[in-house]
């Protein structure tokens, strides 16, 4: 099957406004969790429709459920008025659901055209007509506004243009019914007015699109109506004209953001870590201090330099200059075992990469940091093994059947309290804790945030990574702004609007966007 | 599209404890049946004729288990083999004493593993490209120190070690027993073992969590190469000569045996009695299916066979958990 530009203007069987996609109780459980409880709601044809919620309010599942990525429990799906199984990505994509995600699932090292093409390439007598792809999917890209080119390798672009060219793709096979999942995470300003130009491009043309985003000025920019989820509840569905953001936060987290955020304030004690000018690779001159029984927050962008920071700090990278000094004195943390013997802990980013042993048990995840103090000579006390475990267990409220169960079978919550968690026995007085709250539900939040009040009372002192501004901003006893690997800005508990932070980690990104290519 | 109840944990549980018994009850039947269906198997002769032969490949599974639950793999054990029975006959026929003779040789293996080590942590090259390099170079070097050809080892009380038994039990196979146990406790009962499994399941968690993770993999292969020639050793005193081209396709049998036991060639599951048991399946395979007149030709087409059959239901039960 060939593609040609007349698939750019899909026609939609559909009159706009009426029912295009119904969802009938649509439901999914996962071994310990109900992701998604029984949802019903209709999108009309032509709609812009978003999807608002929290991390783990059960989004992503819901578009893994229309675009067939996996099954549903129970309930119905019904499509142009007939039950859909949408049991497999094939079958959705036949049906005309596509979907663009938030990381691209593209593949980096062919070119841009034969990404367009994947699967449904031209060829004559069993050859790849190369060229006339190329030059295809150029007529696409050209059609759509974008100013790149059809015949370079994927991976030579920007994460942004590469977003650009995935929903590009998923504009080119017949699509009726198009999901974006936060599209723009990862673009700059003018590529994200690119995407919308093109978002409302598919509009005019009788597409479908379901936006989600936890961008509420996109939303109102965009939307016809919005629908809230919450705890894999859907809460609510408005028209965005008579709606608003009060609102809309209120049906998202119902609880007041006290609530959530739990701060008590201990006077600060003795100084635990100090950087002097630090420099290193994607940041520079960056002085710091945290001292006992406080929060150092750490806000910016994502490749704000904030990450590479502390995995410098954290002896993972080398510094290239300034000092680091640990209760006063200079130190040299050459790797993360410096770091570790030292007194310091990390939780990363990415849980499942960098801070669980997934197919190991729980029990030996929160005691890897301190195999050493539970052995004796050679051998591993086993009941040494097995009270640290069960201690930890109980202290951190760990939702797991015994200290035997893997890892990966706990929800996202409990397995971030088990990074957490296992450096409480280790007994680290530095915490450092990068994006600790991503993909983890309300309550759980809470408790974590719980946590940090712990911590801190027992003297020790927390860096806090945080892209989601109200987080560092109701926690952070400190609050110091990254932008392009500098430290722009410093303010204290509360000190500053969410207006003037935002504007100082962004400044120079909305600057530069005019002169991107 | 009905509502699917959340499996309970238990019966998984026993299903699981159930998949351990099987592959001893495997190794179990097959002997009953064997011992009814031709009169020689259950022979004091067969028996110990059956332990030596499958305690070579044991010795190996245990050192191969090692590596693979770092997520590795050594393609040299066969090789090193056969490029130690070169090294102890060397050393034996210089006039060497055995004992000096033979812990020179267990160094060498030491160093080829050290040197995997260093080309996987140092070079960053795939366990997979390293060993099959040595794999091939080992077999070249033994060749041209030996011309060719094998050297007859002219020390009579070293041959005399595997022939000999105690306890009506070869002296071959107590060397399994002297492997297994060390090794099942480093591996279950100390932190070194632990963090072989970390290392498998997620080098970048256990490096974060504390875990010195280059001296793990060194470790891993350092025993892998170690074991290994200890096997040559033990090779070179059963055939009496020394020949870099011996042990062909023992680290293939190494693997399988690990494998067949339940090691996951993604790292992070394995045991040390699932290789011995995984062993000891393939040698009743191959002993049963000569005493039967089984084509030697068919044996290899059964031998994988069973090898596909069981790893797919080891990897059923995985995907169940």
């Amino acid at each position: 099957m060939t593609s040609t530009a007349q698939d750019l203007h899909p026609a939609p069987t559909l009159a706009p406004g009426r029912t295009i996609l119904e969802l009938n109780g649509l439901e999914k459980r996962y071994p310990g969790t109900h992701a998604l409880k029984p949802v019903h709601l209709a999108f009309k044809a032509g709609e812009i429709h978003a999807i608002v919620g929290e991390n783990g309010a059960g989004k992503s599942t819901l578009i893994k459920l229309l675009t067939g990525v996996m099954p549903r429990t129970s309930g119905e799906v019904i499509w142009e008025g007939k039950p859909a199984a949408l049991a497999t990505p094939h079958e959705a994509m036949a049906l005309g659901i596509n979907a663009v995600h938030q990381e691209v699932v593209l593949c980096r090292h062919l070119t841009v055209a034969a990404n367009m093409f994947l699967g449904e390439e031209e060829s004559r007598f069993g050859l790849l007509q190369q060229r006339a792809m190329v030059k295809e999917a150029q007529k696409i890209i050209d059609g759509l506004g974008f100013d790149l080119p059809a015949h370079v390798v994927l991976g030579d672009l920007t994460i942004g243009q590469q977003q650009l060219i995935a929903a590009a793709r998923a504009t080119v096979r017949g699509t009726k019914f198009l999901i974006f999942d936060e599209p723009t995470a990862y673009l700059t300003r003018k590529e994200a007015d690119q995407l919308f130009k093109l978002i409302r491009r598919l509009k005019g043309d009788g597409v479908t699109i379901i936006y989600i985003s936890h961008r509420m000025e996109e939303v109102f920019e965009l939307a016809d109506r919005v629908s809230v989820l919450r705890d894999g509840t859907l809460v609510g569905t408005r028209d965005i004209a008579e709606t608003d953001e009060p609102e809309l936060v209120k049906l998202m987290i119902n609880r007041s953001i006290e609530q959530i955020y739990h701060k008590e304030h201990f006077t600060p004690g003795a100084r635990i870590v100090e950087t002097k000018n630090l420099s290193g690779k994607g940041f520079e001159n960056v002085s710091v201090t945290v001292r006992a029984g406080e929060i150092v927050g750490l806000y910016g962008l994502i490749g704000a330099g904030r990450s590479e920071f502390v995995t410098t700090l954290y002896g993972r990278h080398r510094k290239s200059a300034g000092q680091i000094l640990w209760e006063g004195k200079e130190v040299q943390v050459n790797s993360e075992h410096d770091a570790i013997r030292l007194g310091m802990a990390l939780a990363p980013e990415s849980r499942r990469d960098q801070g669980l042993c997934l197919n190991l048990p729980v029990g030996i995840n929160l005691n890897l940091p301190i195999y050493k103090r539970i052995s004796s000579n050679f051998l591993i006390s086993g009941a040494k093994e097995k009270t640290e475990a069960d201690r930890q267990i109980a202290d951190l409220r760990i939702k797991t059947p015994t200290r035997n169960a893997l890892a990966s079978s706990l929800s996202g919550g409990n397995q971030q309290k088990i990074v957490i968690g296992k450096w409480l026995a280790h007994g680290a007085k530095l915490f450092i804790f990068d994006e600790p709250t991503v993909g983890v539900d309300v309550g759980t939040k809470a408790e974590i945030y719980r946590l940090f009040s712990t911590l801190l009372s027992k003297g020790a002192g927390i860096i806090l990574i945080s892209s989601y501004l109200p987080e560092v901003y109701e926690l952070a006893d400190t609050l110091h702004v990254f932008r392009r690997g500098k430290l722009v800005a410093t303010h204290g508990f509360r000190t500053a609007s969410h207006e003037d932070i935002l504007g100082q980690a962004l400044a120079e990104k909305q600057e530069k966007s005019g002169g991107q290519k | 599209m009905s509502t699917e109840a959340i499996p309970a944990e238990k019966p998984k549980r026993n299903f699981n404890a159930l998949f351990g018994l099987t592959l001893l009850g495997l190794l179990v039947l097959m002997w009953i049946v064997l011992a009814v269906a031709t009169p020689s198997f259950a022979t004091a002769l067969n028996i110990t004729n059956l332990l030596r032969q499958g305690s070579l490949i044991a010795i190996l599974a245990v050192g191969q288990t090692f590596v693979i639950i770092t997520g590795g793999i050594d393609l040299s054990v066969g090789a090193i083999v056969g490029f130690t029975t070169v090294i102890v006959a060397l050393l034996i026929n210089a006039g060497w004493p055995i004992w000096v003779a033979v812990l020179v040789t267990l160094l060498v293996g030491v160093a080829i593993g050290l040197f995997h080590g260093f080309g996987i942590v140092k070079m960053g090259l795939p366990p997979f490209i390293i060993t099959l390099a040595t794999m091939t170079s080992l077999r070249g070097i033994g060749l041209l120190m030996t011309n060719g050809n094998s050297i007859s080892i002219n020390s009579d009380s070293f041959q005399a070690f595997s022939r000999g038994s105690l306890a009506g039990i070869p002296y071959l196979f107590w060397m399994v027993i002297l492997v297994a146990v060390p090794s099942y406790i480093f591996l279950h009962h100390t932190r070194w073992g632990r963090y072989l499994f970390s290392v498998g399941s997620n080098a970048e968690a256990a490096r974060l969590s504390g875990v010195n993770v280059p001296r793990t993999i060194y470790m891993a292969y350092v025993l892998s190469g170690l074991l290994a020639a200890f096997v040559g050793v033990l090779l070179a005193s059963r055939i009496g000569i020394g020949n870099p081209t011996q042990g062909d396709t023992y680290e293939l049998q190494a693997i399988a045996s690990s494998v067949i036991g339940g090691t996951s060639l993604f790292g992070a599951i394995g045991s040390v009695h699932g290789p011995l048991i995984g062993s000891f399946i393939l040698s009743t395979i191959n002993n049963g299916a000569n005493l039967l007149n089984v084509n030697t030709f068919w044996q290899r087409v059964i031998t994988g066979a069973l090898i596909i059959v069981i790893v797919y239901f080891d990897g059923l039960r995985r995907r169940g958990k």
